[in-house]
């Protein structure tokens, strides 16, 4: 098979995103009180409602129209007041009452908008043919075309009826005020993705395949299921095709997990399923204007997945295409382990399930105070917070940005950081982007139990930034404080680390190393410039790591001209 | 346009409810039977009229709070308890792609 | 001086109790002796719950002993449709399909019945998942009409409606999803009310249509229904039914309150339609005479909609029953199809052979009905038509309190008369769009029948959550036939069961 880069040369990928997330930090479930499971027991969270039991009605959970009210408005959705809940049947277990409660044609939230900033070796995913002119054209094709759009149930809802003012604002897109990429010098760019829309529903059950190969279905003698999760308050974001490349696709779900993060409402985690993806992708030739027949592709379960899996069906594509195949309308699931995807089954006809409005369910018709409660709750999000990060505290872009999309860390950065600017809040920037981040992913603690406070990192910054220790100390230091729970300073003194920066009593260190190392003194002079390095180590060990490294190094060569 | 056997049995499939060839001749005829019967419905299909989902017209945004009811939930007994086939603390299925010849 | 319990209303067993006549034992006892001696040939129940009836006598009656106040409903014997969930009951919807199933949980309805004092007899028969208007459609068997055996007691809720025309019980609960109240109500001889959608709380019985179900009680009297009716909704709308809403009102106070300068509406479409029999015709008109006799004017109306009423009926119902059935797939419940190797094999046998013949009718029909490309079609035009049939009565309202109108267009027919399925639905005519409306309707009994010497009713039906005031035109035509001399009198049980057990010592 070609590399990527090359395929994209001759193909455009057109990629849309299925992205379903749970609201994990309520209570309870989407339609009952029942409690939001996590590592229950199997079947302890259930009653008459998430059971399906005959007789049980739903009632839906505020908080969680709430939640996608703010999930809306935080990706520049408009936000539908009236909307109704629909039923989606399928018969499958996993689905108490076999249909599924969620939305019709009209979603809470419809028509928003992220834009990705796409930087360093990412960018290079998108080839250069494919910014300016060209690409308004192939944004409004990719729309224009329903068929390719998303899934069969978009589809059936996209040819359900106007009467319920719906259609008209499904297919309305207006592509032609669309700003589309433009490659920087640099060689970044901002793609602007549309969102179709986020619904609500519920999520399914549970099942454990009894007998089948790595517990799959394919093979299994039988299965269980386990209710706990069914009815736990899910939202579906569904974007439009306007993703290009894997590493697009990979921002967005990058983007969209900080935004649901700093709102609150859930945990995101794709490791354990409560954020998960499903992308459509086709190809067609460059320049060409209908689309090719998509693939959906499912066990996208984490960021390098979600790329590595799309690329490879990208790449798969192309093969077929290129030799003369056909691609099948298909679900795939991709096998990170033999890195390849696999069908999972073909869809032939599309999919009827019979959506109807659910009669159990009042309409909505949301007020503006709810609207405006939602709006008002809604912290400041990720890139408001990376621009200020930016311009209060000058740090740099990449590490604001990685800091402002975790609601945690965040705050933590801005306690730490409270009343500094330039370089001292780089250094507390940096201290959290690699020593504590670096501490949580080794040590498995979140950053709440961990017990490390903003003022032990802020002193720690104090005295990096004063060159009282060097990098490597620090990095030694911080993990003493956080086993100890120690102050900084007490531990520098403690340890007697502190860094030497007086030239005065470096230079004796430097002399007596230049003595003891004549070899490596004249091959410096003989414009070896790389024993430098070895020669400030030598200073390093003899002044048992106290001395300025910077320091010694000016002095080595003050020493050595 | 009347329904086919063929296209009642494909209902029957969707619908998950297996009818036996007699069954299927009388649930052809009593499709076409009720399908006219439904006729004149068909001239109601005019603009400009909204269709009625809910019976109470101003019944909107009826919402619980994200409180948990103990009282309802169901202990494993009775969750489990009309269940046919259990496994342990789960409601057990047969093989979900099994062959599918027997159907 | 010995008394027969089925001589007493509900009002007057609660009185009786709270009073200390005679207690909630003796009562319950007696109840269980008139179930006992008239079974056997009306067969009414699906499952008598002597213990649950008894524990709750004796609850009530140290409730007394202790000086505790008494529900307004205090001893009075309920049947309950055996759709509605109450625990240490099983629920079967009538049906092979949910046979042995055990409620794990009680209906909102039942549960306020019970809190009012009511004492729980059993379940009653009924339609296989209320799709019937004769209850011969029952897995387990038919219901026989109190007052001709050979007759059906009409249907779905027909063991409800049949337990009170018999005097096994004073009350019984049934649900409504075009006529399953009002109709068994008419052709056995009660009163029956089909409140408001949304009056009553759904939660808890099995669904048909959720857009077209209401629950509502049969008594003899039009009193004992308002009694029930307040003990229905007295606590406020019902948090676990989105759809139910707050109606609480005083049943009683205005029961009695003169209809006089009142209008009552007659639909002259309505009284001359195809199938009316010439004796319920003489007997709506005779509730016409005695309305207009006690003041009430008697205005003409229009309904011009209602001849869509039927198709949009089984187009709406059937698209809501396969969606509501859908879930009994043997799985966490119900028949579960032994020895199948797959998971759809086990589903489809487990509903074919679960299902009676009318619910697979009904479920296949809605599953047509709502498959891609037909739902547009069908699907809208019934909404579409709702709409106007709901604006017609909301004009017609704008010129009348009330409207009277056959509740059936005939009386009890003979099981297995009618055959055919689709001639069935039409007998559903005067009821079935007050479901579609939402409205409320009742069923007020009117003697026999000059013809069939069979019971005749009339229904009358109102605004939207004016339940209240419907009731009160019940009761003027209850009120109005007290003194007639001809035929049943009101509140009496049918004479073949009368005083056949049931002494209350």
């Amino acid at each position: 098979m070609k590399e990527l880069a090359e395929v994209l040369k001759d193909w455009e990928a057109v990629i849309g995103l299925e992205i379903h997330t749970e609201l994990t930090a309520l209570d309870t479930k989407m339609f009952c009180g029942c409690k939001l499971s996590h590592d229950d027991e199997p079947n302890a969270n259930v009653c008459p409602v998430c059971l399906g039991l005959p007789g049980a009605l739903p009632v839906p959970n505020k908080r969680a129209i709430e939640s996608i009210v703010k999930a809306g408005i935080a990706t520049n959705c408009q936000i539908q007041k009236r909307s109704m809940f629909y039923r989606k049947h399928y018969f499958y277990p996993d689905m108490a009452k076999n249909f599924q409660t969620t939305q019709g044609p009209v979603a809470f939230a419809m028509h928003g908008r992220l834009d990705l900033e796409v930087t360093g070796r990412g960018a290079a995913e998108r080839p250069a043919c494919a910014f300016g002119a060209a690409e308004a054209e192939s944004l409004a094709s990719a729309s224009a075309n329903a068929e390719g759009l998303s899934t069969a149930m978009n589809k059936q809802m996209a040819e359900g009826r106007a009467a319920v003012g719906a259609l008209s604002a499904m297919s309305g897109y207006d592509t032609a005020g669309l700003a589309v990429p433009e490659l920087h010098e640099d060689g970044s760019y901002t793609v602007p993705i549309r969102i179709l829309r986020i619904h609500m529903e519920e999520d399914a059950a549970k099942m454990v395949h009894v007998g089948g190969e790595e517990g799959r279905i394919g093979g299994a003698a039988e299965s269980l299921v386990d209710y706990n999760r069914c009815g736990t308050p899910l939202i579906e974001l569904v974007t439009e095709p306007d993703l290009r490349t894997p590493e697009e696709a990979r921002l967005f779900m990058e983007k969209l997990r900080r935004i649901f993060l700093t709102l609150g409402i859930s945990d995101c985690s794709m490791e354990h399923g409560s954020m998960r993806c499903d992308g459509n992708v086709s190809l067609r030739r460059r320049g060409e204007t209908s689309l090719g027949t998509k693939t959906e592709l499912k066990n996208l379960n984490s960021f390098k997945a979600l790329h590595d899996g799309l690329a490879y069906e990208i790449c798969r594509q192309a093969e077929v295409l290129e030799e003369g195949g056909t691609i099948y309308q298909e679900t795939r699931h991709w096998e990170p382990s033999r890195k390849r995807t696999q069908v999972m089954r073909v869809k032939e006809t599309a999919d009827d399930y019979r959506l109807f409005p659910d009669p159990d369910l009042a309409p909505f018709d949301l007020t503006d105070e709810f609207i405006e409660r939602c709006r008002a709750e809604i912290p400041e999000l990720p890139d408001a917070k990376r621009d200020r990060f930016e311009a209060d505290f000058g740090i740099k872009r990449a590490d604001a940005e990685q800091l402002a999309g975790d609601p945690d860390m965040a705050a933590f950065f801005e306690r730490a950081a409270a009343g500094r600017s330039g370089k001292e809040a780089q250094t507390v920037a940096n201290l959290i982007v690699n020593e504590l981040t670096g501490f949580l992913k080794a040590s498995g603690a979140d950053l709440a139990a961990s017990g490390i406070a903003p003022a032990q990192v802020a002193s720690l910054a104090r005295l990096l930034a004063s060159d009282a220790i060097s990098s490597n100390q620090a990095h030694e230091v911080f993990g003493a404080m956080a086993e100890t729970g120690e102050d900084p300073e007490a531990i520098v003194d403690a340890r007697g680390m502190r860094q030497v920066s007086d030239a005065g009593a470096l230079q004796p260190i430097v002399d007596e190393v230049l003595a003891n190392c004549p070899d490596q003194a004249q091959q410096y002079r003989d414009g070896n410039q790389k024993v430098i390095g070895f020669l400030v180590g030598q200073c390093m060990k003899a002044s048992r790591g106290t001395g300025n490294p910077k320091l010694f190094n000016e002095l080595l060569r003050a020493s050595l001209s | 346009m009347a329904l086919s056997r063929e296209d009642v049995r494909g209902i029957a499939d969707y619908a998950r409810i297996a009818l036996a060839d007699d069954e299927l001749t009388e649930m052809t005829d009593y499709l076409n039977d009720a399908v006219q019967m439904l006729e004149p419905v068909l001239a109601y299909d005019v603009p400009d009229i909204e269709p009625t989902f809910h019976p109470i017209g101003d019944l909107a945004n009826v919402m619980r709070s994200d409180e948990e009811e103990a009282a309802r939930s169901l202990d494993l007994p009775h969750a489990l308890g009309n269940a046919a086939s259990v496994s342990e603390r789960y409601f057990r299925v047969p093989s979900i792609l099994g062959e599918e010849g027997d159907r | 001086m010995a008394a027969f319990l089925d001589s007493l209303t509900a009002s007057r067993i609660a009185a009786g109790v709270s009073a200390g006549d005679f207690t909630a034992r003796e009562v319950a006892e007696a109840s269980l002796a008139a179930i006992a001696a008239r079974e056997p040939q009306v067969q009414a129940f699906l499952q008598v719950t002597s213990e649950l009836a008894l524990a709750a006598a004796d609850a009530v009656d140290s409730a007394r002993a202790a000086g505790a106040p008494l529900g307004p409903l205090a001893g009075v014997p309920l049947a309950i449709k055996d759709n509605m969930n109450l625990i240490g009951t099983r629920t079967t919807c009538a049906s092979r399909m949910l046979e042995g199933y055990e409620s794990p949980y009680t209906a909102t309805c039942v549960q306020r019945m019970l809190d009012a004092g009511c004492i729980p007899m059993g379940k009653a028969n009924m339609d296989e998942f209320a799709f019937g208007s004769s209850t011969d459609s029952s897995a387990f068997h038919p219901t026989n009409n109190p007052w001709d055996l050979e007759r059906v007691p009409g249907g779905s809720s027909g063991g409800s409606a049949a337990a009170v025309a018999a005097g096994e019980v004073a009350l019984s609960l049934g649900s409504d999803t075009g006529g399953s109240i009002r109709q068994p109500a008419a052709l056995c001889g009660v009163v029956g009310m089909k409140p408001t959608y949304g009056a009553v709380s759904r939660y808890g019985v099995v669904a048909f249509g959720s857009s077209l179900d209401q629950v509502g009680p049969f008594g003899r009297t039009v009193e004992d229904v308002a009694l029930a009716m307040q003990a229905l909704t007295a606590a406020g709308r019902d948090p676990q039914d989105g759809t139910s809403r707050d109606c609480a009102q005083d049943f009683l106070a205005h029961l009695d309150d003169p209809v006089e300068g009142r209008r009552v509406g007659i639909v002259p479409a309505l009284m001359e339609a195809e199938g009316l029999t010439p004796e319920v015709r003489a007997a709506v008109e005779s509730a016409a005479r005695t309305l207009a006799d006690q003041g009430a004017e008697l205005v003409e109306v229009d309904l011009p909609h209602l001849d869509a009423a039927i198709a949009a009926y089984y187009v709406i119902g059937p698209a809501e029953a396969f969606s509501n059935l859908a879930r009994f797939d043997g799985i966490r419940y119900g028949y579960q199809e032994p020895g199948c190797s797959n998971l759809a094999a086990q589903s489809a046998k487990s509903r074919a052979h679960g299902f009676g013949a009318e619910a697979k009718r009904r479920q296949m029909l809605g599953a047509y009905l709502l498959s891609s490309g037909v739902y547009d079609t069908y699907y809208y035009a019934a909404q579409k038509a709702r709409t106007l049939i709901t604006a017609d009565y909301a004009s017609a309202y704008e010129k009348v309190d009330a409207i009277l109108m056959p509740a059936c267009p005939r009386t009890a027919f003979k099981h297995g008369e009618i055959s055919d399925p689709t001639q069935m639905y039409l007998s559903d005519l005067y009821t079935i769009s007050i479901n579609i409306a939402g409205n409320g309707g009742v069923s007020v009994p009117l003697g026999l029948g000059a013809d069939s010497g069979l019971p005749v009713a009339a229904q009358l039906v109102g605004p939207a959550f004016a339940d209240r005031d419907l009731l009160t035109f019940a009761r003027a035509v209850e009120r109005g036939r007290e003194d007639e001399v001809a035929g049943a009198a009101a509140g009496a049980v049918a004479p073949a069961f009368a005083g056949k057990g049931g002494e209350l010592a």
